[in-house]
């Protein structure tokens, strides 16, 4: 393993590789920093790009993106108190007091290193773990894989905010947009009407970006006239200088605090599209609980920097696990990923590891790398990238529209993928209004093949329904399916009683 | 009996679903595979309209409690018709990328979605906006079309 992992890091560090990890990890801190910019955003945007490189050229550099992204909203986060992406958000509660008692050095820092650190041992859960987790997966018949991916869209349809019936339509939407085109047998149509324009069925990534980025952006054009939130500004030019071993120190000496958190993250982050924000978030609440100093939460604590970041980046490794083990997204950016290897004509689940091992620890190398490169961009250019936050949305809005376009225009050459997003794009905007979460139908989307293959495989050969139930993994995996949706309606009703208020979506 | 928004979406789902069971149930059995291909859409459309019909139902619940209730409050105010303008442009973006061409319609399309959003107010916002539309338009086609290989459209009106 290490020697695989060896020859991996050798290969990233080849110009090839290496360039594409540090534009991607460096395109991933401005946009993680920018606030409105999230990761998912980030990693539609550099998608288009990647379609011309070798596919672990290509995977560097989304990978670069997730990392470098999960630690830049720290940036904005900490000096303007605006956390510039979802999973940064707990870091506002005691980056930004910090800074402003004015140590912003260490507001920064204590969150770059913790990133860093937490991100690391993500990493290393994530070669040891996937590999074994692929082995047993292994083991998985068709009535077992079909058993799977239930359990993970009744999880993501369970832990969803919005109302579980809500969450349940979206996971059928995602479904059903699966299952017009051919059907993966006989080849017959299905509701195309006719048409062939859809007899291909839809295209899975300008869906995928259709929904995420027309729904973000035009979610964002709809707040435009309302009163901006201000960051408090600090000095004009903050320092960030710090002795950087003190920081570390800080961290390492809270060795229970560290790990716990990144144990949080890393779970959050292994649980089917539940992102960085609710990782970093749950960190910070149990670090509070845990602390000796609880009152001091939100103060300017080093403990909330610091359980908050070092979550959300070991969240990158829970997450990449998922898809690598089992070829299921552990959130919207790594189904973006799915999106770029199938278009690479590789297939996640538990035979990558031993079918590609020079792409698997490829990419184990360049995750490792990324959080190099992120503490070095971030050394050199975290002033720079606060300057870039004063972009106005005018001016991003269109940029990334086009580079959306292009992104589905690319995939085939045709006008027919730019059509789809287009029309996925309205549809994205009018479920997000509707208060549709987007994480259950995005599973679907991916899933629904897959569900839909296994099902088949398992009757034909053998045609007993109740072998879903009896055979052991697969009745356990749907037992456990059912608890999380009694789970979720008992959640439901004991939250009946909030006032219903429109929520921002996490992107 | 009133509908909130909630309601008519579920409406709609049940509505998508009992049109397309039908069509599920028609579709050609296969002779070697046991199960033909409406059986899974059944499965997925059956679902669909049960959860859109659970939604209506607790819609009308819900619709019942507010009317008791009361009104809850308005919440922030939303630019829904700067929302349809720039879908309107994006639309029109899409339609004459074909017949324009990559450069000439992103370019038009920058500078339109910017105007659209922001107008411009003196001489020299004007002239930053038509630069960011320029070059965001040759240089996407320089790295796409030049360096990466990716063939971006030709205008079929323009042939550029």
């Amino acid at each position: 393993m290490l020697e695989l992992l060896g020859d991996g890091i050798v290969t990233v560090l080849h110009w090839k590789y290496l360039l594409p990890l540090i534009m991607g990890t460096l395109t991933g801190v401005i946009g993680g920093a920018l606030p409105g910019v999230t990761i998912t955003m980030t990693i539609i945007v550099i998608l288009p790009f990647t379609y011309g490189l070798d596919p672990l050229a290509g995977l560097a550099a989304m990978t670069g993106v997730y990392v470098g992204g999960s630690a830049g909203g720290l940036i904005t986060a900490c000096l303007i108190g605006i956390p510039g992406t979802p999973s940064a958000i707990a870091t506002t509660f005691d980056g930004f007091p910090l800074a402003r008692k004015g140590q912003p050095g260490r507001a920064v820092w204590l969150g770059v290193w913790a990133s860093f650190f937490g991100g690391l041992v993500g990493g290393l859960f994530l070669i040891l773990v996937t590999g074994p987790l692929a082995t047993i997966a292994l083991a998985f018949g068709p009535w077992e894989y079909f058993s799977l991916f239930v359990l993970a869209m009744a999880m993501v349809a369970g832990l969803a905010e919005a109302s579980f019936a809500k969450s349940l339509i979206a996971t059928a939407i995602g479904l059903l947009i699966t299952i017009v085109g051919t059907d993966p047998i006989g080849n017959a149509q299905r509701f195309t009407f006719g048409s062939e324009f859809i007899s291909g069925g839809f295209p899975f990534l300008p869906v995928l970006i259709g929904i995420f980025a027309f729904a973000q952006i035009m979610t964002d054009v709809e707040k435009m006239r309302q009163p901006r939130a201000q960051g408090e500004a600090l000095a004009e030019r903050p320092t960030l200088s710090v002795a950087h071993l003190k920081v570390i120190g800080e961290i390492l000496s809270r060795p229970f605090l560290f790990i716990w958190s990144v144990m949080v993250g890393i779970v959050i982050g292994v649980l089917p599209a539940i992102g960085g924000s609710a990782a970093s978030v749950l960190a910070y609440d149990q670090a509070k609980k845990f602390s000796k100093t609880p009152e001091l939460f939100g103060t300017g604590h080093p403990e909330g920097i610091i359980a908050a970041e070092a979550s959300n980046n070991a969240n990158v490794g829970g997450s990449l696990v998922t898809i690598m083990a089992f070829g299921i997204p552990g959130d919207a950016v790594t189904a973006v990923m799915l999106g770029a290897m199938t278009i690479h004509g590789i297939q996640s689940g538990p035979l990558f590891v031993s079918q590609h091992p020079d792409l698997a620890y490829g990419i184990y190398a360049a995750y490792i790398l990324a959080h190099l490169l992120m503490v070095l961009i971030i050394w050199a250019s975290s002033l720079f990238v606060l300057r870039l936050t004063t972009v106005r949305l005018a001016v991003l809005a269109p940029v990334v529209l086009v580079l959306c376009v292009i992104g589905a225009y690319a995939l085939n050459n045709t006008m027919n993928s730019v059509y789809v997003l287009l029309i996925f794009g309205v549809l994205g905007y009018i479920l997000v209004k509707g208060g549709f979460p987007l994480a259950p139908l995005i599973l679907g989307l991916i899933l629904g093949d897959q569900i839909e293959i296994n099902l088949i495989r398992a009757i034909m050969t053998d045609d007993n329904p109740w072998l879903f139930l009896t055979r052991p993994i697969s009745g356990g995996l749907l037992a456990a399916s059912a608890l999380s949706v009694v789970l979720a309606v008992w959640q439901h009703y004991r939250h009946q009683k909030r006032t219903a208020v429109e929520q921002d979506v996490d992107f | 009996m009133r509908l909130g928004p909630d309601g008519i979406a579920g409406l709609v789902g049940l509505a998508i679903s009992l049109v397309l069971l039908p069509l599920s149930f028609g579709l050609p059995k296969l002779p070697i595979v046991p199960i033909g291909p409406g059986f899974y859409p059944a499965i997925v459309l059956a679902f669909l309209a049960v959860t859109s019909a659970a939604l209506v139902i607790q819609d009308v619940v819900a619709q019942r409690r507010s009317a008791v209730a009361g009104e809850p409050a308005a919440g922030p105010r939303r630019a829904y018709g700067l929302v349809a303008a720039a879908f309107a442009v994006v639309t029109a973006y899409i339609v004459l990328l074909p017949q324009l061409g990559f450069r000439i319609s992103t370019a038009l399309f920058v500078a339109t979605f910017q105007f659209v959003l922001e107008r411009p107010a003196t001489l020299s916002k004007w002239l930053i906006l038509i630069a960011i539309a320029v070059a965001t338009s040759l240089i996407t086609y320089l790295v796409f079309d030049t360096y990466l290989s990716v063939l971006l459209p030709r205008g079929r009106w323009t042939d550029w």
